[in-house]
């Protein structure tokens, strides 16, 4: 498997569209690494590039410190899983995944060696005779992997792999991909929309807008401390709440202000908006729905984080409730124990957990506080 | 003219198309020159007779009189009827590696057909199964080009037509592809599937004379027309568009001061002439971007 390193990456169409913008990134070898973001951000490219199919108009790509900018696809020592897969339907299982090693003429002993591997890290062996018609959406997902592992390549390329399965299929799928990664000991980079793939499978993310990297972390880290509000409200299912707020400081105390809710902001909070001259600014507060609270315990011991409204929407999803309320004019969920009594229509009290809470500048939208 | 090669070259294609050496004895130039005829007119007619593929390129190339399509589809066994659609594919070059592919994608090789254009291009004929819609066609598009990309490892670029309904109606089904993947590759050219009802204002634009584009962009921005923008430039204006010209958005988008975007905007203004917080201004400085492009890539070829 291999290291990768891109460096100033740059792709710029010949109609002057700029589709990724200095792109910096150093891939460890058996990392998995997910480009996230919404359509049109550029992850697609970037992986594009990578695998060759499009030329780098800028910066440097380096595959085990080799520079891979010239190098045709089929000399990268790659292999690529892509959405729209085909499986030839005249073709068994076994054909399927011998068929582009046939092509590049390697023995036959040999690829029979590579097919059996992959069928048995698969567990595809029992399906090696039959044609694509007689399998299931995630078998012939699995053989579409196949026909990537035979090919044993240094880095696998993936784009969206499981975003024509339904979505039961894609949970299993996923657990399916992450214990590949576990077996094959492989480097991947994999790209999708999709935030909750991105938190399950990757090492680290990269989450991407408009052609540049917004932050690159692991999953926890990109939930727990994310760098601007664009990552705040990208990852996240339901997505962070975001209220407007303003920031008074009178001597050591920091308040913030959302229309007659006045909410203290503890000491771990307070330097960085006092040091930065928020003084009597707009801000944006971030709080997760989980740290949302409805607990009669916890609201008695945070009278200075406490909010009112009137419940719009209850819903139960078995293991938690989502609670849909407004805040001056900003629709605002909670995420609950189901235990809670609350209900549409219902008054409600909430307490923020102010340890949790994220603060933006509103204009630069970065963060102050992480 | 030398009769005599040409003679030699057309009697070893008719070897290798029909499998049959034949020679010839001709005495003087005049003999020679009728022998290369019948030698070519028997390639013609044999490669029309027994070759599917050379019928559907005479038939989209070089047109044939419709009268007679049904006659001569009948003979290779062509449903001239039969509802098509029409994929042509681009890559660098198309070597075995790709064709076989195609091949194995669609092995009902009695109902799609595949016919090499030219060096780089590869058509593809498919019949429209039931129930199918221009959704489906998107798909098949796209399924082509990534299995294209994973398999063959290289970049593809694809359009496909209208549905057909009679083979008569080939021949302007490859002229839309033909174009679709022109306009596509020039104005969209970030895109690898150009379905042919879905090209825009770049169809438009690609079928003007430049005489007419470069009367259009001297009327807009007199003697001085603009080569292209920095880059950042680009992106501010790129983006001010994709906001619907909403100055609040796109600051925030791009992370500047409303008051920096004003006073980028009016530096566009100064430079061209146009104001782009107007709808009228940005839609001119839309096209005229476009053509600006269109003209770039019509210089360069």
């Amino acid at each position: 498997m291999a290291s990768l390193s891109l460096q100033g990456i740059q792709k710029i169409y010949p109609n002057g569209f700029h589709a990724v913008k200095d792109f910096n990134l150093e891939i460890e070898d058996k990392e998995f690494i997910i480009f996230v973001g919404p359509s049109g951000c550029g992850k697609s490219t970037t992986l594009r590039m990578v695998a060759g199919l499009e030329d780098i108009s800028g910066g440097t790509l380096k595959i085990d410190g080799k520079v891979m900018n010239d190098v045709e696809p089929k000399d990268r020592d790659i292999a690529m899983v892509f959405q729209n897969y085909a499986l030839y339907p005249h073709m068994t299982v076994y054909d399927n995944m011998a068929f582009g090693l046939k092509l590049r003429k390697v023995p036959k002993d040999e690829i029979d060696k590579k097919v059996r591997e992959a069928a048995r890290i698969l567990d595809l062996e029992k399906l090696l005779d039959r044609k694509p018609k007689a399998l299931s959406g995630g078998q012939r997902q699995r053989v579409a992997m196949g026909r990537a592992i035979v090919r044993n390549p240094k880095v696998f390329l993936m784009d969206e792999p499981l975003s024509n399965l339904d979505a039961k299929l894609r949970v299993q799928m996923r657990i399916e991909i992450s214990k590949l990664h576990e077996n094959l000991g492989a480097t991947i980079i994999y790209v999708t929309h999709d935030q909750t793939e991105a938190m399950t499978l990757g090492t680290r993310i990269v989450v991407m807008k408009d052609g540049v990297v917004q932050q690159v972390d692991t999953p926890q880290n990109l939930y727990n401390t994310p760098c601007n509000l664009f990552v705040a409200g990208f990852i996240g299912s339901p997505q962070m709440n975001f209220m407007d707020a303003v920031c008074k400081v009178k001597g050591n105390d920091v308040t913030l202000t959302v229309g007659e809710h006045v909410l203290k902001v503890p000491a771990s909070k307070r330097k960085a908006l006092i040091d930065g001259g928020y003084d009597g600014k707009t801000v944006v507060i971030g709080i997760r729905p989980e740290d949302v609270h409805d607990s009669e315990a916890f609201i008695s011991n945070s009278p200075d984080s406490v909010i009112t409204s009137t419940i719009k929407v209850y819903e139960l999803l078995g293991a938690e409730v989502f609670l849909y309320f407004d805040v001056e004019g900003t629709q605002m969920t909670a995420r609950v124990n189901p235990r809670t009594t609350l209900r549409t229509g219902d008054k409600a009290v909430f307490a923020l957990d102010m340890e949790k809470i994220h603060v933006f500048d509103k204009e630069t939208e970065l963060t102050i506080t992480n | 003219m030398d009769y005599t090669s040409e003679l030699d070259r057309a009697l070893s294609e008719l070897k290798r198309i029909t499998g049959v050496a034949v020679s010839v004895k001709a005495d003087t130039p005049e003999e020679t020159e009728l022998a290369l005829s019948q030698i070519r007119c028997l390639c013609a007619a044999y490669k029309e007779k027994y070759n599917k593929a050379d019928f559907l390129k005479s038939l989209m190339t070089e047109g044939i009189p419709s009268y007679d399509v049904g006659d001569r589809a009948a003979r290779l066994h062509i449903d001239p009827e039969e509802k098509r659609v029409l994929f042509l594919l681009e890559a660098r070059t198309i070597d075995d590696t790709l064709t076989e592919i195609l091949k194995n994608l669609f092995p009902s090789r009695s109902k799609t057909y595949l016919v090499p254009m030219s060096e780089n291009r590869i058509a593809v004929l498919r019949p429209l199964k039931s129930g199918e819609t221009a959704d489906s066609m998107r798909q098949i598009a796209r399924t082509i080009v990534d299995t294209l990309n994973m398999e063959a490892l290289t970049h593809v670029q694809l359009s496909y037509s209208s549905v057909i309904d009679t083979l008569a109606e080939l021949s302007s089904a490859f002229r839309e592809t033909s174009l679709a993947l022109q306009v596509g590759k020039l104005f969209y050219s970030e895109q690898t599937v150009f379905p042919y009802n879905e090209l825009g204002i770049g169809r438009l634009i690609y079928q003007l004379p430049v005489s007419i584009c470069e009367r259009f962009l001297e009327e807009i921005f007199g003697k001085e027309i603009p080569e292209a923008f920095d880059d950042e430039t680009t992106a501010t204006i790129n983006r001010f568009f994709q906001n619907n010209l909403n100055i609040a958005e796109t600051s925030r988008q791009l992370h500047m001061h409303r008051n920096t975007l004003i006073y980028r905007l009016e530096q566009i203004q100064k430079r061209t002439g146009l104001d782009l917080r107007t709808f009228e201004d940005a839609m001119t400085f839309k096209i005229a971007t476009m053509v600006i492009n269109y003209l770039h890539t019509e210089r360069n070829q």
